[in-house]
């Protein structure tokens, strides 16, 4: 079987189950701060967001740096930070049931890659079926095919045994989202993944995110404080305002991707961008910083 | 000044060669005190018969017998067995604390302080509830190393970047799994680390083990030599220790670059 014949069974696979379907309802987060003068008060990051988002899609979480959007995103199906309860108020459902936590169906790739420095680029990336939930979700030949599949989808195929200080930063990004993908994930969380690579990397990256959704289309959530990378991306862009995070504006790009920088100069494009970067400069003026690549 | 500059690199011939130098210039020295007699032997025997009782004790012709060798293999047989206790019980008491900020909070007040106790006043009470056997010896030394390793194996563990932990558990491993293949394959040259570490402390500690009521042992080796005023033995027994310390240390030294390769940067 080859790899396009798996992506053909799975996407008819996927088609059978019901489209995932999750929901932020009106949900706040609040840290208590205290002080140098030792006056205790509240920081609210997060005030009164209600969002849904369907399957498939790539859905842009765009806001500057600092504003709660990763605190959003670790909501819906995410692991949640330790020792905060989050939200602190409001109601997150993934398929109509309540979402307290970590989500079996849900994949989070972070800017770290967490790859485990001791293990090839394989073994990495075949690193959740080490876990109880994914050895009884995946079979043992399963497991194999698809480690296969993934790395050669990545374009890693050729480095599977090579171990991760001998790869470059967008490489190890490579891995770390093979690793997520591994496990088919339903919904895929995106924490600033490609924030800490070189322009041309990014690029890269994005690409490949954008051939892989293609493959396989699934529910992507994808934070960024980089304008263009949302503008390229995004099947839907929703600007964050900053502290408290609030939805400052939620629209939709209709541009097939992948899109070139031919339309990134396009009337339509820098509309766009002038849109969301007032929207950004109305509603959080001097706070926070967000990107624009040229 | 060539002398002053901390990141010189020194080739490995180069660094050998002052190493060499220092040793010699050492020996150099200590005979020529010895022999201008400005010290008597008996407080500071000079090279060649510090040589001469090495050899004596190497193979003793008459008695047809190596002292050094069975004393050797005794001390051998106590810092291993020792050393075993250190790692099966230190390793997992270090891991649980490093894993459970509540298990460390119940622990480190009874095993922190020990890092900085002198150890060696216990061995009264080693002897009062032990006895004067093997039991004692191997007790007294288990002691003194594990209060290193296990502060220095919960370091390890708390050490590994929390990234590590939240990107597990996000990809559905439960804890434990989390700390098995996550957190504690991090760990793990930190902590083959404090075993070297726990090892140089038993050797450390085995001639003060051995001070009581041994018939065998380097401890006991010396302690014998000196009631004798033999002081050349004494020099021998105190090299070999050095020389075996040496060795393990440089041994595991060696088994850690093998197994930990990948650890750069």
């Amino acid at each position: 079987m080859t790899a396009h014949d798996q992506a053909e069974s799975r996407s008819g696979a996927a088609a059978a189950e019901s489209k995932i379907h999750v929901e932020l309802k009106n949900v706040s987060q609040i840290y208590p701060t205290v002080d140098a003068s030792g006056e205790s008060s509240d920081l609210v990051v997060v005030k009164d967001l209600s969002l849904n988002f369907d399957e498939p899609g790539i859905n842009m979480l765009l806001g500057p740096s600092g504003c709660g959007k990763s605190t959003v995103l670790r909501m819906m199906g995410g692991v949640r930070p330790i020792g905060v309860v989050t939200p602190t108020a409001g109601e997150v459902f993934i398929d109509q049931q309540p979402c307290n936590g970590a989500h079996p169906d849900a994949a989070m790739v972070f800017q770290r890659y967490s790859n485990r420095p001791d293990l090839t680029v394989a073994e990495n990336i075949g690193f959740p079926f080490r876990f109880e939930l994914w050895r009884e979700r995946v079979s043992a030949s399963e497991r194999q095919a698809r480690v296969d599949e993934i790395m050669h989808a990545v374009g890693l195929a050729d480095k599977a045994s090579l171990r991760p200080a001998q790869l470059s930063g967008g490489q190890n990004q490579r891995v770390a989202l093979a690793r997520a993908l591994v496990v088919r994930p339903r919904v895929l969380l995106m924490d600033e993944p490609f924030g800490a690579l070189d322009a041309q990397t990014r690029e890269d990256m994005q690409r490949l995110l954008v051939s892989l959704y293609d493959a396989h289309p699934c529910l992507i959530v994808f934070v960024t404080h980089d304008v263009t990378e949302a503008l390229v991306l995004g099947d839907r862009v929703i600007v964050l305002s900053t502290q408290p995070a609030t939805v400052a504006d939620d629209f939709t790009i209709t541009e097939p991707r992948p899109r070139t920088s031919l339309w990134q100069r396009s009337t339509d494009a820098t509309r766009m961008e002038e849109r969301v970067l007032e929207q950004l400069h109305k509603v959080s003026p001097g706070k926070g910083q967000v990107r624009v690549t040229v | 000044m060539a002398w002053i500059n901390p990141y010189e690199v020194l080739s490995t011939r180069q660094a050998r060669w002052y190493g060499v130098g220092a040793v010699v210039a050492v020996l150099v020295i200590w005979s020529a005190v010895a022999a201008m007699g400005l010290l008597s032997e008996n407080k500071l025997p000079p090279p060649w018969k510090v040589a001469q009782a090495m050899s004596y004790l190497a193979w003793d012709g008459e008695r047809g017998q190596s002292l050094l060798a069975v004393a050797t293999m005794w001390s051998l047989f106590r810092v291993i067995t020792a050393g075993l206790l250190v790692i099966a019980i230190g390793i997992p008491i270090g891991l649980a604390m490093g894993v459970s900020p509540r298990i460390n909070a119940m622990l480190s007040p009874l095993v922190d302080p020990f890092r900085s106790a002198p150890v060696v006043a216990f061995l009264p009470l080693f002897v009062l509830w032990f006895g004067i056997g093997e039991l004692m010896k191997v007790l007294f030394l288990f002691v003194g190393a594990v209060v290193y390793l296990i502060p220095m194996v919960r370091d390890a563990i708390v050490a590994v970047p929390q990234h590590y932990w939240i990107s597990a558990r996000d990809l559905g491993a439960s804890a434990v799994e989390t700390v098995r293949h996550a957190v504690l394959p991090m760990a793990m040259p930190r902590i083959f680390d404090a075993i070297i570490v726990a090892t140089s402390v038993l050797w450390t500690y085995i001639t003060v083990a051995e001070y009581v009521n041994a018939r065998e042992g380097l401890g006991q080796l010396i302690q014998n030599a000196r009631r004798f005023s033999a002081m050349d033995q004494v020099f021998a027994g105190i090299i070999v220790i050095i020389a075996l310390a040496l060795l393990t240390y440089t041994g595991l030294r060696w088994v850690r670059q093998r197994l930990y390769s990948w650890e750069v940067q």
